[in-house]
């Protein structure tokens, strides 16, 4: 192993400690005993089981969930079509307007977004609630997905397409029995992005729910304005641990397929 | 010895009988992209059971001729036929026409196995119909005990053999080949051209192959059609496209050749003369054109038709002087550059029948060349 020069060393502390400290910081008070968020006083897991009563956090938490899931699948199927008519169709009229304003929502303010929704719901007279939150997710991740999708789909070797529909598949078999088995890892990934943006989504959602559909972030939001509370950063603690989690085994799957086809590979050639 | 005429026909050669029903009718098709043509007003017909290779640079139209019969392109102008019957309206998966593509395109999320028997399975067939008929492709390819690998997990020449399989699985009427053996390296591809012309004959099947490979092409094919700018320069085959060229492109594009430029200085029904360089006496061929006195034209003639002299051969016709250029040795043979008086360069390939420090003849040596009346063709141009 190479030795780090003072230099590297330093630069890579100083980074890791911007990018962490903060978050220590929060999940060190999370197990403090006191209730002033500045003040240290001693170990302690209440704050943990306060969260666990706190009815209105929970509530909230669980139409987050239920938002995710919902918009983040929806947003997979249309963002895959999006991205597979965009892939596919060749040129036709229009083509680059069309990618173009897929892809708008990308760089648009999110404030721009949620309130053109807002008055989009208002004007139809859709009430505010978890339908609407979830419209609105699923309006803009969905871009997010076909942008995923659409670059392996760039990769994707046509003939084999063509080799289905020429072995006498339809072109919707083609595409559920050749096309989507091949590109499902970008579209599971897409839907992962769906889904965190989802989850951490305050903006949007904050001008498209309703009084009986508080999502977790604007919960958190609002708790927070009153005062930082050691309840909250029990929440954030679990939020960043279950996060964590996520990516790696996330990664540890991606590393351990790649591991796995190596392997076979050599296999092949001998 | 009986009569040849009365001799029951032994000969594969459908395309000379006029009773002979075409598998596959191409007429008058043109297809454009745009102001590009890819092919022009072409016509041909193609029998059952034919191994029919359409040869040309990339760009002259084989491919989009392929795609056209599997249903991927439609024709802008005239018609397809198919057994007598206008495919136009036949999509890619209705048609008894399948295809081994150039990347192979094996399924890579399907064993071997699973993507021999995916056609089967669009059909409905039963389970154990499905089983046997892969079983069975996969001993005709040799692949048995790979019926559970991912594609991934075969060596090239073994994936090649799982898409031969795959396509021939549904029993086509006609399995179009593109370019099948281009990833090939040299060996593996002769061996695999024998495999596949014993496989064709096996299935019975009628096989199309598009090659730039002229080799591969003179290997497998029954008929080769040779095609230049969406047109088809000729259709013959190999024997009659290598030793008949009906021009010079032909003969040019296949396998090495002299082209000697002369006027015509006979002609008489199938027989010709050009005078090429002043001095020089004429040289005499064989011609498949009607030509006109006193009109350009060219002799081609191929490096092994042609003996070297190291003293003026007596009683030859077609003798040309000259010294000797350059000489490269290639084991088997060896191909002597030899300069004319006029300038000209003309190659002649001698088989090393003897071990090479024997040579008679070596640089700068005056010799002279002389080939039969009937090597040579006289051409247009």
């Amino acid at each position: 192993m190479r030795r780090l020069s003072w230099f590297n060393a330093i630069s890579l502390t100083l980074g890791f400690a911007f990018l962490y400290i903060p978050m220590l910081i929060l999940i060190t008070y999370s197990f403090n005993a006191g209730k002033l968020v500045t003040v240290w006083s001693g170990f302690s897991t209440k704050w943990y089981g306060e969260l666990f009563r706190n009815e209105a956090f929970l509530d909230a938490a669980w139409v987050t969930l239920k938002v995710a899931v919902m918009s983040s699948t929806i947003a997979t199927v249309l963002g895959t079509m999006a991205a597979y008519v965009m892939v596919r169709a060749g040129r036709f009229p229009g083509r680059t307007l069309f990618s173009g304003m897929i892809y708008a929502p990308l760089v648009m303010p999110e404030v721009i977004t949620g309130l053109s929704l807002l008055l989009l719901f208002i004007s139809i007279g859709l009430d505010r609630g978890v339908l609407t939150i979830v419209l609105a997710h699923t309006t803009f991740s969905m871009c997010f997905v076909s942008v995923v999708v659409s670059s392996r789909l760039v990769t994707f070797d046509q003939s084999l397409e063509e080799a289905a529909l020429d072995l006498g598949c339809t072109g919707f078999e083609a595409f559920r029995l050749v096309t989507l088995p091949i590109i499902m890892p970008a579209v599971v990934s897409g839907w992962l992005l769906a889904f965190t943006l989802s989850l951490d989504d305050l903006v949007i959602a904050s001008f498209t729910s309703g009084p009986s559909s508080t999502t977790l972030p604007i919960k958190i939001f609002s708790a927070v304005r009153l005062g930082v509370s050691p309840e909250i950063n029990a929440l954030s603690t679990i939020m960043i641990g279950l996060v964590t989690i996520g990516v790696i085994g996330a990664s540890l799957t991606s590393k351990r397929s790649i591991a796995k086809r190596q392997k076979d590979e050599q296999g092949a050639i001998q | 010895m009986s009569d040849a005429a009365t001799a029951p026909v032994s000969v594969f050669a459908p395309w000379e009988d006029p009773q002979a029903k075409p598998l596959i009718q191409f007429q008058n098709v043109t297809k454009r992209w745009g102001d590009f043509t890819a092919i022009d007003d072409l016509s041909i017909d193609i029998y059952t059971k034919e191994f029919f290779a359409l040869l040309g640079p990339s760009g002259c139209g084989k491919t989009t001729m392929m795609r056209m019969l599997a249903g991927f392109e439609t024709p802008t102008e005239g018609k397809i036929l198919i057994d007598g019957q206008d495919v136009a309206a036949i999509p890619p998966n209705k048609r008894a026409v399948n295809m081994m593509f150039q990347s192979y395109a094996l399924f890579p999320h399907l064993s071997v196995a699973e993507n021999i028997a995916f056609g089967l399975k669009r059909d409905k067939l039963p389970k154990d119909q499905i089983a046997a008929r892969v079983e069975e492709m996969l001993t005709l390819v040799q692949l048995n005990k790979f019926a559970n690998r991912k594609p991934h997990q075969i060596s090239g020449g073994q994936r090649q053999r799982v898409a031969l399989a795959r396509s021939l699985a549904k029993a086509p009427k006609l399995l179009l080949l593109d370019e099948p053996l281009g990833a090939l390296d040299k060996k593996l591809r002769q061996d695999t051209q024998f495999e596949l012309m014993d496989i064709q004959e096996k299935t019975g099947t009628t096989f199309v192959i598009v090659t730039h490979d002229q080799e591969e092409a003179m290997t497998v094919a029954s008929r080769i059609a040779v095609m230049d700018h969406g047109q088809i320069i000729q259709v013959d085959t190999p024997s009659k496209i290598y030793e008949e060229p009906k021009s010079v492109y032909v003969a040019d594009f296949i396998g090495d050749v002299n082209l000697i430029k002369g006027k015509v200085s006979h002609y008489d029904d199938g027989h010709a003369a050009i005078s090429w360089a002043e001095g020089q006496p004429e040289l005499k061929g064989i011609s498949p054109l009607s030509l006109t006195l006193g009109s350009e034209a060219t002799l081609a003639v191929r490096p092994e038709k042609l003996s070297i002299y190291t003293s003026r051969p007596k009683d030859q016709t077609n003798v040309i002087k000259g010294k000797v250029l350059d000489i490269a040795y290639l084991g088997n043979m060896s191909t002597y550059v030899i300069e004319t008086p006029t300038g000209e360069h003309i190659k002649a390939q001698i088989a090393n029948t003897r071990r090479i420090q024997r040579r008679q003849i070596t640089w700068e040596d005056k010799v002279w060349l002389s080939f039969t009346e009937t090597a040579g063709v006289v051409l247009d141009r």
